[in-house]
């Protein structure tokens, strides 16, 4: 067939380029800093070369080699959990294992800074695995299932996501190393990182060839292994050991390098590539070439100042597009795993007494949130002359974190109904990573903005990630699977330009920062009104809609025999789901979770009908955001935390409990 | 009178591969008609393109009007169309599975008016499901399901039902429990059926019509005792194939 031929001549094409466009970029750096003349003999003796031979010998080539071993270290990593989890968004974020190693590192800057004296390895590799052992220990009450193994790597990523940045937050003055560490750089002194990834990488190639058979097995799916003769939950926990090994170590050595473990088996599948093998042989390669010409760019465009941009921005800054270009190519991806990732959800023959039960709590909590405060020394209710005081600067911030929680709430239910993936959220469609790239690109091109003016920005970076995400997949019936690769393609872009821009380290960084945790300290009476009347309005439309909620999780041949509109029906949903993100954003940052949690809560207590399950979402995520919002306000008294991270922080440990409940 | 359907120089593509090649054939009115032929025939995707679920090349006109004329809740109206392995309805039940196809009629913001209650009523009573309608329909055994499915489809009201298969996950039992059922409509409510069937005895025992294909061309069409012949079985399956006869006249085939 001719469909075989093609890319495989295409392939070797590019990468043969790929590799070309590296060693030039490489060479015009090294050209750069010595001659080709100069350069020192093997084998290198420090003492006996110039200064500027040791920073070639000991710098730029082990640079230009720790390149190729990481990045295919983690193009094997994102193969191996892409083919064990049977999801084509898989990678090595996650299952939280950057995200755990990130939180350690944090952690241990800023209280046991001595711990980093032995060096950030065990520091980095103890958090990545303890986060991966929390994810495994999780997904080990389910066999591994692959959907209930990636939520709970979401979860356990976003709380200690949550967690880091409030830290980070608190202790500003650690701020700069740790952005420099998060968007990986690839500065080396010496050989030893080389030769402790290239280790690492023989290890996941030997380790990789005896998983190969097994895993072809697996792909059956768990019942035609076990039939096999399989022993699938020891395979599949084979196989996500030794991809979270070989992604902890890269970032342990040289920090969060995103998107080249999603990336690098989705172009060799894109180009395709079938089967396991030949993707687990191809994915490193491919790995080893986005990083190398990421770096080469780097270095073309810093030449040895470029130690303060981090290489893993850049990733993401090439990677990003490149996937979004390739994806209306893509087909014969990894089918999602099919077998049911929780127990059937409960379903109340008494919706309407819930959903009441929901507006009571929230009510009931709203009035005593208000009357009750902190004051230096301990706890006290309000009376009524400091009640009437405070309650024209509570109310707003109250109404305002409500309506952030419905409306994020309302479009995570509807991102899920319309993709029936229950990791949509619209922190995964991308909508929120716009939103923050439209904020920080108006705090650094503006000299002093205007609270209107970062509104206006970060609606307008919403909505531009939006069209963007919509435009490729607006397409005949787009697949639910490419919505969501679109959505994350945007998100690994957005946060690719944000750090690089935080890395530039003054104090519009901190403004980012600031916002991409959330705060609703700002707000006023009218901002909160306009806002709680937008969730209002959402709320109705997606009513409005719910037909098309119950139809739309069937697949498009049930929904195209029953004559929905499906083009129309995806791309209205699509912008109302984007339109309440964008709103919502706006107050609370991207980085909260509550459009993904706040769904499956409304699920798992017994909602199942979309009306009700869209109402129950909302309430619950206004709940959510008006309990994280007391405790932002409360927990660091008289100082302020996150809100985004407090809802994280409430929400992730309820749900993974709900989610492993046994029935 | 105007054929159900007529395909005039119909072709199917996908990337690097024809799978139907360009196809001319009428379907008959108010019968049962099944789409036979070995795996890779084009079968199901002769139905899918028939049910406008994938693009085609070549014209189809469905009731005397050319399908892509048809908009689409005005097509759901007429034409029903149930895919091969139907998803779990999570959290549904019957009942609520059943409503969803009164949504041609409804559409998005329409009121579910006492017409629609009858007509999905009537759906699962003609079904036997009114012991089951307000069970969850992911706890329903595999024939429970399909006829739960078929309920949907009935709620439809249309005059056409195409099914992709609809008994190759049922045991023997239930696959006749089904197919009965659909004859049973057919006969007395008028309607028309296209049902993708593995199973030739079961399509030369239930159906009034037979389409057979092969690698994607028409092999032959007409009455089941002209497709129980062992030249025509082994022109369509490429396998000898021997005819017998029941006690009460039935043919059957088996390999031979």
């Amino acid at each position: 067939m001719t469909g075989m031929v093609l890319p495989r001549g295409r392939l070797g094409f590019l990468m043969t380029g790929a590799a070309l466009l590296a060693l030039i970029l490489w060479l015009l750096a090294a050209q750069g800093l010595l001659p080709l003349t100069d350069w020192p003999a093997w084998p290198f003796r420090a003492e006996a070369m110039s200064l500027d031979q040791i920073r070639l010998a000991f710098g730029l080539m082990p640079r230009g080699v720790i390149a190729l071993v990481a990045g295919a270290v983690l193009g094997l990593s994102g193969a191996l959990l892409q083919v064990v989890l049977r999801n084509p968004v898989a990678d090595p974020t996650t299952l939280g294992i950057s995200a755990g190693a990130q939180l350690a590192l944090v952690t241990a800057t800023i209280l046991a800074p001595g711990l980093l004296e032995i060096g950030r390895w065990p520091v980095a590799m103890a958090g990545a695995f303890a986060a991966t052992l929390l994810v495994m220990g999780i997904g080990a009450r389910r066999a591994f299932a692959p959907v209930t193994m990636v939520i709970a790597g979401m979860l356990v990523g976003m709380t200690a996501n949550a967690i880091a940045t409030a830290i980070t937050l608190a202790r500003g003055e650690y701020l700069l190393s740790l952005v420099i560490w998060n968007g990986g750089s690839l500065v080396q002194q010496d050989w030893s990182g080389v030769r402790a990834l290239a280790g690492v990488l023989v290890f996941g190639a030997l380790a990789s060839a005896l998983l190969a058979r097994p895993l072809r097995v697996l792909s059956l799916g768990a019942e035609g292994a076990q039939g096999l003769g399989l022993n699938v939950a020891l395979v599949r926990m084979a196989a996500v050991a030794v991809a979270a090994l070989l992604a902890a170590a890269v970032s342990a050595e040289l920090g969060l390098i995103a998107f080249v473990g999603l990336a690098a088996p989705a172009l060799a599948r894109t180009l395709g590539l079938r089967g396991i093998a030949p993707l687990l042989l191809v994915s490193p390669l491919i790995g080893a070439l986005i990083l190398s010409v990421c770096d080469g760019f780097v270095l073309a465009i810093a030449g040895q100042r470029g130690e303060m941009f981090p290489t893993g921005a850049l990733t993401g800054l090439i990677g990003g597009p490149l996937l979004i270009w390739l994806l209306p190519r893509l087909r014969g991806s990894t089918p999602p795993g099919t077998e049911a990732a929780e127990g059937p959800a409960p379903r109340s023959d008494h919706p309407g007494r819930i959903l009441a039960a929901l507006v009571l709590a929230l009510v009931a909590l709203a009035l005593v949130l208000v009357w009750i405060g902190r004051v230096p020394g301990g706890w006290t209710v309000l009376d009524g002359e400091s009640f009437a005081a405070f309650l024209p600067m509570r109310l707003p911030r109250l109404i305002a974190a409500a309506a952030a929680g419905a409306a994020l709430a309302l479009a995570g239910a509807i991102l899920q109904r319309l993709t029936a993936n229950p990791i949509a959220s619209p922190e995964v469609l991308g909508v929120s990573g716009g939103a923050a790239l439209g904020y920080a690109a108006t705090v650094f091109l503006v000299a002093a903005p205007t609270s209107v003016m970062l509104g206006a920005g970060s609606m307008a970076g919403g909505a531009l990630a939006l069209a963007l995400v919509a435009l490729f997949t607006a397409r005949r019936d787009m697949p639910a699977e490419r919505v969501l690769l679109a959505g994350i393609a945007v998100s690994a872009f957005a946060s690719a330009v944000l750090t690089a821009m935080m890395a530039v380290g003054d104090q519009r960084s901190w403004q980012v920062l600031g916002w991409l945790s959330g705060s609703s300290s700002a707000i006023g009476m009218g901002a909160a009104l306009g806002l709680a009347a937008m969730a209002v309005l959402l709320w109705g439309a997606a009513i409005g809609v719910r037909r098309w909620l119950a139809v739309l999780p069937l697949g498009q041949g049930v929904a195209g025999g029953l004559g929905l509109p499906l083009r129309q029906a995806r791309l209205a949903l699509i912008l109302l789901a984007g339109l309440a993100t964008g709103a919502a954003t706006l107050l609370v940052g991207p980085l909260s979770f509550v459009g993904l949690m706040a769904p499956h809560m409304a699920r798992r207590i017994g909602l199942a009908r979309p009306g009700h399950a869209v109402t129950g979402a909302a309430l619950i995520g206004a709940l959510m955001m008006v309990a994280a919002d007391f405790g932002a306000r409360m927990a660091g008294f008289p100082y302020e935390l996150p809100l985004g991270m407090f809802a994280s922080l409430i929400g992730a440990p309820w749900l993974i409990w709900l989610m492993m409940r046994r029935r | 009178m105007t054929p159900l359907f007529q395909i005039r120089n119909l072709s199917v593509d996908v990337p690097g591969r024809r799978l139907l090649h360009g196809l001319n054939l009428d379907l008959p009115q108010g019968q049962m008609i099944a789409l036979i032929g070995h795996n890779g025939s084009g079968k199901s995707t002769l139905l899918k393109a028939l049910a406008r679920q994938i693009p085609s090349a070549g014209h189809v006109a469905f009731e005397g009007r050319a399908l892509s004329d048809w908009p689409a809740r005005d097509l759901a109206r007429r034409l029903a169309f149930l895919p091969q392995s139907p998803p779990p309805a999570e959290g549904m039940t019957v009942r609520e599975l059943t409503a969803l196809g009164r949504y041609p009629w409804h559409g998005a913001l329409g009121r579910f008016g006492p017409a629609d209650d009858a007509a999905v009523d009537a759906a699962i009573h003609e079904c036997g499901l009114d012991p089951f309608a307000t069970r969850l329909v992911d706890t329903l055994s595999g024939g429970e399901r399909q006829r739960a499915w078929l309920a949907m489809m009935l709620a439809q009201q249309a005059g056409t039902l195409l099914l992709d298969e609809p008994i190759s996950a049922l045991d023997i039992a239930h696959a006749v429990e089904v197919l009965s059922l659909v004859r049973r409509l057919c006969r007395t409510q008028g309607l028309s059926a296209v049902i993708v069937l593995h199973e030739v005895n079961m399509a030369a025992r239930f159906c009034d019509h037979i389409v057979a294909l092969k690698g994607g061309r028409l092999a032959m069409q007409g009455t089941p005792a002209d497709l129980m012949q062992a030249e025509a079985l082994q022109a369509i399956y490429g396998l000898p194939m021997e005819v017998l006869r029941r006690a009460d006249g039935q043919p059957v085939t088996v390999p031979a």
